[in-house]
């Protein structure tokens, strides 16, 4: 497994040990690409910092909170209105965000004071949130406020309101990833273990790393609901508060991205001796896998058999139609962290599709180590790529699509690259059974599109098509399909909603009965 | 009746309007053809400034971090800059350009990037680049001081006092756009070549509106050159049309350079294109010719059918950038209607005294508040708690969801607007702004007469 050295970054050497081939027949023992390391200045790296590895990614999906940053504006306005981690209580925290607006004068004489008073009217403008999350920023934390002091003395002063305080400011570690340790470790210090709630099922989980990105957390939910399953929290898309500092009740810590929230379930098995299960919900066979393991873990495997079979038997002819016109297409899967490992084989097993390479931009090497292991022989694996590397990489492998942020998006179209939205999604949600056919589809529609075919031609050299007024995506997609593929009276494509959610809010699940044994 | 200016009592921001300085020198740099710039800070200060730059043009665009870590927090990293330098321009032949844009961070550490500049002018760029025009150019714009317009003022001034050098005289006028759109680029290049006028236009980014070819990787860029920066200082006149966003510079090349120089208005409306135009010809001498009567004509026109039928007494609330909304507001005044709450998001004093916000307070005839360093909540608040109510909004995308909540129309317009499609690619100012902002605030006043059932059927005949 021979190290990449990308030609545009020959000049700077210490990238070759980030980037490696997967020859034939080679293990991961051959090589492995340097992760999680300082990032190299100045070569337009993609990634971010640690105060938006901690609000951004896993802070502010939090529902029912006051999200306030303790500093310039510039930090708040950022981390708001760019990402797509919805609720059910009418997106609270895509709506509002918080700052203290720290000025040239705070700086010299410190932001106490104004943090405080900021608290205090923050909580009158919104009076029905009576939680508040207050993240440093670098400004804040070279100034030397002392937060935790002054959340401390506001919620002294103001019964029934709760702060939780984070420090975790821009420069604090080389990407994002620094943010995500920092936050789970001060939840679990700071909040987990401080509330009681209630508890209504005799299986109760925490579902933890799952950010109910365009309702992936409530299409899961509906599923362990369906089981019998209480989710007592969810760390934290679509999350409550009071139901993150109750954590420590749930019988099983059920982990979706082990990559910015292991840390949490790591500790919870350390101090409170809660077992964590690693599971997914992107995919048939993983998603089926993880929710017979979560049954077997409490004895109701056969309530999990169910929902699989019903699942399945509904949306199966749909993903295979979508399998049947996507097989073979080379894919560069180019998302943030663990979805490269997450989706690696399965989108390989289940879409057909050969992951030509995988990169990460705040993964560890752990992930990298999952991420190689299930792609394709020959696939390049990049950490911390840059925009060069992207384009470079691009050239040479020729993908049919790319899945990737919505910036380095912009950067594939104008190589005539279609991509999709690893992080945001398309037309999501993409977990779940449907969801998993909903990705299909959107992978189908982008690689499919008569516009991309259309933005190939040269009109001033290439010989124009004169012979069709339109093209439709069959016509693209099924020109060389085998006819009883083409024709089998057994699949179909998605014939879901737009928005596959809104049956899920208000929907009424059977009660199973608790058992009467407690233990 | 009154209109009051006054700065949010509050302290603290709820939903920011704008955000800082640094995005502002981030935007600058990306007009200025082989120019990549460095910010020094973390790496959010530029990876999100390039994702709302992708969300507001849907395109990438090319700006560099220092990637300052904790041990730079602590010790200083004034040697994260050295190397970003040394990495950006081995791998980047074509780059000559380089701003070093502080950030709050590196400004409270007290990293000297002058320093560095002197250090890498005399060693770096010497030993390694000996043949290579490189210009490392200090931007000092802590996010704690004044907001994203200012840092884009800054930049600007500092582009400008970098590079203007007096030479010869070359005939042309500077003209310095602020803050706006490839359309209005457009839309302005177009007014001043109907003049034949030859204009250095601050900043060439009609190519942020980069196309789809069919070879090759046409990535967005601005396009204006090194010399023409330099002829800045040689040219005939100086108009800077956004007080705020250029006026530092034009006032610089007054003083510096003797050019005449005339600052504002904003030319958002038939009024204030006309005095533009008027401007052109004073500091050029060349006539205002028949095509300009008759494209002006042609807005009057479409305008003339709107006002007193649809947009008299409308009431408007306006957000955004200041000379936006100021020209917006005075817009909207001779269309009739009624701006009721103009939201300026930062707190710079200068605005108590802008003759435009006098001239607003001496004589608009309904009641009228201009708050300054305001947030969104100053707008949601009277909304939801003090009865304001409205017709209208104009303003960038990131209120979107008080249009949403409160189920009043708003037509977007400023700086970003991604939940609507294709945007920049249309002008706010000259004449074909204004049909385009008449025509569009009334096509939105439209759905929402239909959407909301509100004598959707005076638009039968009409």
């Amino acid at each position: 497994m021979p190290y990449h050295l990308f030609k545009c970054s020959e000049c700077i050497p210490e990238r070759e040990k980030h980037a490696v081939i997967k020859g034939p027949g080679e293990t991961l023992a051959d090589a492995l690409p340097l992760g999680y390391l300082n990032t190299i200045p100045g070569s337009i790296s993609e990634r971010g910092c640690a105060y938006c590895g901690a609000k951004h990614v896993i802070g502010t999906p939090m529902k029912d909170v006051i999200h306030l940053s303790h500093g310039p504006v510039g930090c708040t306005y950022d981390t708001w209105q760019t990402k797509r981690y919805i609720s059910d209580n009418d997106n609270f925290q895509l709506k509002y965000t918080f700052a203290t607006d720290m000025k040239e004068k705070h700086i010299v004489f410190g932001a106490e004071k104004l943090l405080k008073q900021t608290i205090i009217d923050s909580f009158k403008a919104v009076p029905h949130i009576k939680h508040m999350t207050i993240y440093q920023t670098c400004a804040s934390a070279l100034i030397g406020d002392d937060i935790n002091a002054i959340a401390q003395e506001v919620m002294e002063e103001m019964p029934g309101v709760d702060i939780f305080v984070c420090n975790s400011p821009g420069f604090g570690g080389p990407s994002q990833s620094g943010g995500h340790h920092k936050i789970n470790i001060a939840w679990i210090n700071q909040k987990v273990g401080t509330f009681e709630p209630e508890i209504t099922s005799d299986y109760v989980i925490n579902y933890v790393g799952e950010y109910n990105i365009q309702g992936d957390q409530e299409v899961m939910q509906d599923y362990f609901k369906r089981m019998g399953i209480q989710v007592l929290s969810t760390f934290t898309g679509n999350g409550s508060y009071d139901g993150l500092r109750g954590m420590h009740l749930a019988h099983l810590n059920v982990l979706e991205c082990a990559r910015s929230a292991e840390y949490i379930c790591n500790e919870l098995r350390q101090r409170y001796g809660t077992p964590r299960l690693d599971i997914d919900g992107f995919g048939f066979e993983p998603l089926g896998n993880s929710l017979r393991k979560i049954g077997l873990f409490f004895g109701i495997e056969d309530r999990a058999q169910t929902i699989i079979e019903e699942e399945t038997a509904r949306w199966k002819p749909e993903l295979e139609w979508y399998k049947a016109r996507l097989t073979g297409k080379k894919v560069c899967l180019w998302p943030g962290g663990s979805k490269l490992w997450h989706w690696a084989h399965v989108i390989h097993d289940e879409m057909g599709v050969d992951v030509v390479s995988v990169y990460t931009k705040f993964g560890h090497q752990g992930d990298m180590e999952k991420g190689i292991a299930r792609c394709e022989e020959g696939a390049l694996a990049i950490d911390d790529p840059n925009e060069l590397e992207g384009l470079e990489a691009m050239d040479m492998l020729q993908p049919d699509i790319i899945f990737t942020g919505k910036r380095p998006g912009e950067v594939a179209k104008k190589v005539r690259v279609p991509y999709l939205n690893a992080h945001a999604y398309h037309n999501g949600p993409w977990k779940g059974f449907e969801g998993w056919v909903r990705f299909a589809r959107d992978i189908y529609n982008a690689i499919y599109s008569p516009i991309h075919e259309l933005s190939k031609l040269d009109i001033s050299k290439d010989e124009i098509p004169t012979d069709k007024g339109f093209v439709t995506r069959r016509m693209l997609s099924d020109a060389n399909l085998p006819d009883e593929v083409r024709n089998d009276p057994n699949l179909r494509p998605y014939t879901g909603k737009y928005d596959s959610l809104v049956d899920l809010r208000g929907k009424t699940y059977p009660t199973f009965e608790p058992q009467a044994v407690a233990v | 009746m009154a209109c009051e200016i006054k700065e949010k009592e509050r302290p603290g921001c709820i939903n920011p309007i704008f955000t800082c300085q640094p995005a502002g020198a981030q935007f600058a740099s990306i007009g200025i053809k082989e120019c990549i710039g460095i910010v020094h800070g973390g790496q959010g200060c530029v990876m999100f400034v390039r994702l709302v730059f992708s969300q507001h043009f849907k395109e990438s665009f090319e700006i560099a971090s220092s990637s300052v870590h904790e041990d730079g927090a602590v010790f200083g990293a004034c040697g994260r800059v050295e190397q970003a330098v040394d990495v950006l321009l081995m791998r980047y032949p074509d780059v000559k350009v380089v701003p070093i844009i502080s950030t709050c961070s590196t400004e409270v550490i007290g990293d000297d990037i002058d320093g560095v500049v002197t250090k890498l002018n005399a060693g770096l760029l010497k030993e390694k680049y000996p043949d290579r025009e490189v210009h490392l150019i200090p931007i000092h714009t802590p996010s704690f001081v004044g907001s994203m317009v200012s840092g884009y003022d800054v930049a600007v001034k500092d582009f400008v006092s970098h590079f203007a050098t007096r030479t010869e005289p070359n005939g042309k006028l500077n003209l310095l756009t602020g803050w706006v759109n490839p359309g209005d680029v457009t839309e302005l290049k177009h007014l001043v070549s109907a003049m034949g006028i030859d204009a250095t236009v601050l900043f060439e980014i009609e190519s942020f509106d980069a196309p789809l070819m069919p070879h090759g990787n046409h990535v967005a860029h601005g396009s204006t050159t090194m010399d023409d920066l330099r002829g800045t200082a040689n040219a005939m006149g100086t108009i800077a049309l956004n007080p705020y966003e250029g006026g530092r510079a034009a006032k610089y090349l007054q003083q510096e350079f003797d050019i005449p120089t005339i600052i504002g208005p904003t030319p958002i409306g038939i009024r204030n294109t006309d005095t533009f135009l008027k401007n052109l010809k004073t500091l050029t001498g060349k006539p205002i010719p028949e095509s300009l009567v008759r494209e002006r004509g042609i807005a009057l026109d479409a305008i003339t059918d709107l006002t007193h039928m649809f947009f008299a007494d409308k009431r408007v609330a306006i957000y955004g950038n200041p000379d936006l909304v100021i020209g917006l507001a005075e817009f909207c005044l001779d269309l009739e209607m009624k701006p009721t709450l103009l939201l300026l998001g930062d707190d710079n004093p200068n605005y108590k005294t802008d003759p435009r916000i006098k001239a607003l307070q001496e004589n608009v005839d309904h009641d009228m508040e201009i708050v300054t360093n305001a947030d969104f909540w100053e707008l949601e608040d009277r909304i939801k708690n003090k009865g304001l109510e409205l017709d209208l909004i104009l303003g960038h995308s990131k209120g979107r969801f008080i249009s949403i909540d409160y189920n009043i129309p708003m037509f977007r317009v400023g700086f970003p607007t991604y939940d609507r499609a294709g945007m920049h690619r249309h002008p706010v100012v000259g004449y074909a702004g204004a049909t385009w902002l008449a025509e569009q605030m009334a096509n939105t006043l439209f759905s929402d007469m239909e959407y909301k059932k509100n004598k959707e059927w005076v638009l039968n005949m009409w």
